[in-house]
């Protein structure tokens, strides 16, 4: 599996740092890194299938987008606990990811990528029609049940719901499972012609990455205790998730968290220097630098530093 | 009963007709070769003994009829499939590409992995590093050994000498010699280089335009002029 002990170093010391981090920063910093948590969490989730597979998803919002609505219809209309809401949520979420599979079964590339962004258009006209007293309709929903109470235990808990999601997907990863869907992601029929079920194994990054965005998708809702269709269905947000995935470096697990947590904080320094849209522009000049000179990603700056110290080490 | 027969076979991409009404047999132990030049259909031939395209036809394995069944039904009846070393996994180190062909054979992955190893010591030397910087030679052995981890009986390869330099390709005969004698596998390759395919097989079908034109042994084909057109890409 290649498995080191610094890896487990490594992962141990983000572990103990993360959860110290309260005791040293400001409530303030506490609640970007809750955000940034969830996008994190987002970005593996977008990773799993997307970054690894090819099939790029426009359509995450709809994963997440069932999740939340899920939980939260259960919590506040029918006075559902969450023990029990979010896993239903997280179970909805993966059914809803087999429908998304469907149209990936016969199509790839762009025309995959504009059929999930229509899953996702679709469920935005839905919310508001249909129902809207369970939904919320366009306004969405407030007072929904929040879990926390705080920042720093809104941070424990994205932190540690963000870390064990990071820490099983990296396990996962590192079998020979993580290695055939990655390798669907660069030449399919050859996985096909070497007797691995593609469509299984397509299936499976589905369920894992929908079973990621539901688990984040309802968290993150009872962390925000409102759900705006707006916002979520945004094409904003969407590309904040792919772009955070890019941006780290694809096809690996920190790589989505590194992203998530650089896009999450730059933005957030930039709010006072520009405060409107324009702080789009700086990340999209950041994202293109970086892909003109390190397409692999942020994660490929931060292993050629372990690299060089390693090198400096034994010289 | 032959190892491996072909009846009949047309194959589609699609409306487009790829392949027509192609016979071939194949016995136990043998090296079958079947040459054209570009576009002839070679490629789309092993494709479709590896359920890769959609077929008419049989195609019968052991006496099995292997039409309808999924590449990875064929895959575990025996059939191991060496694409062309363009389809590789180029971001992948070589053990990984090793391992995506380990999935059907998993008790004999170290078996398979020592095999590759003593027929590609250089595979062992360099497993980490990644295809895609490796020198064509090297990445015709990561396709080969991607194959051999299905263990097979029956070795399918797709123009292993293609782009390669001619000290390259004698070694790659050694090694297909190699497999097939001791070894034991039964083996299907597809060429442009008509020497390459004289100097190794028994027996050789040629294939030009999705049609078979000729076949014979290597004797009765080297000095046949259908080949030789086919060799220098036909009209």
């Amino acid at each position: 599996m290649g498995l080191r002990w610094f890896h487990f170093a490594l992962w141990g010391g983000l572990i103990v740092g993360m959860l110290l981090l309260p005791q040293v920063v400001s409530n303030g910093t506490l609640r970007t890194m809750i955000f940034a948590n969830y996008l994190a969490i987002f970005a593996i989730s977008w990773d799993v299938l997307s970054g690894r597979t090819g099939y790029v998803s426009f359509g995450h919002p709809f994963l997440i987008g069932i999740g939340a609505y899920t939980t939260a219809i259960l919590t506040k209309r029918f006075d559902v606990p969450v023990e029990i809401s979010i896993p239903v949520a997280v179970l909805f979420t993966m059914i809803a990811g087999l429908l998304v599979l469907l149209p990936a079964l016969r199509i790839r590339g762009s025309y995959f990528a504009l059929v999930t962004l229509a899953f996702m258009e679709l469920l935005y006209q839905l919310v508001q029609v249909i129902r809207p007293d369970l939904t919320g309709g366009t306004r969405g929903m407030s007072g929904i049940q929040t879990l926390t109470r705080g920042a720093a235990n809104g941070y424990y808990l994205s932190t540690t719901l963000m870390l064990t999601i990071a820490v099983s997907m990296w396990l996962l990863m590192k079998t020979r499972l993580g290695t055939a869907l990655s390798a669907i992601g660069m030449n399919e029929e050859s996985v096909r012609g070497s007797g691995l079920s593609t469509t299984r194994l397509k299936a499976f990054a589905f369920l894992t990455s929908a079973m990621i965005a539901g688990l984040g998708g309802a968290f993150y809702v009872h962390y925000l205790g409102s759900l705006a269709p707006r916002a979520l269905f945004d094409i904003n947000f969407l590309f904040t998730i792919i772009v955070a995935a890019l941006l780290g470096g694809t096809s690996t697990i920190i790589g989505p968290m590194i992203g998530a947590f650089f896009m999450t904080f730059l933005l957030e320094y930039l709010r006072p220097v520009l405060p409107g849209a324009e702080r789009y522009f700086v990340y999209g000049a950041i994202a293109l630098l970086l892909y003109m000179y390190q397409p692999k990603g942020l994660v490929e700056l931060v292993r050629r530093g372990f690299k060089s110290l390693n090198k400096g080490r034994t010289a | 009963m032959s190892y491996l027969e072909i009846e009949n076979l047309s194959a589609f991409y699609g409306k487009a007709q790829a392949l027509t009404d192609i016979s071939i047999t194949v016995q136990p132990g043998e090296i079958v070769a079947v040459v054209g030049p570009n576009g002839a259909g070679k490629s789309t031939l092993l494709d479709s003994i590896m359920g890769l395209v959609k077929i008419d036809g049989d195609i019968r394995l052991r006496g099995h009829s292997l039409v309808g069944r999924t590449p990875s039904e064929i895959v575990r009846h025996g059939v191991g499939y060496a694409p062309e070393r363009f389809n590789l996994f180029p971001y992948m180190s070589v053990r990984d590409n090793l391992m995506v062909g380990a999935f059907t054979a998993r008790d004999d992955i170290q078996s398979n992995l020592s095999m590759v190893h003593s027929l590609f010591p250089r595979l062992e030397e360099r497993e980490g590093q990644e295809t895609s910087t490796q020198s064509g030679g090297e990445r015709q052995m990561v396709s080969f050994g991607r194959a051999l981890m299905t263990s097979p009986e029956l070795l399918l390869v797709d123009e292993p000498t293609i782009g390669l330099a001619p000290k390259i390709c004698h070694e790659i005969a050694e090694v297909l010699r190699k497999l097939n004698k001791e070894y034991g596998l039964t083996v299907v390759i597809t060429e442009q280089n008509a020497n390459f395919a004289l100097s190794l097989a028994s027996r050789i079908y040629v294939l030009e335009s999705g049609r078979m034109q000729t076949s014979g042994t290597a004797d009765e084909l080297r000095n046949d002029k259908r080949l030789l057109e086919a060799y220098f890409g036909g009209h």
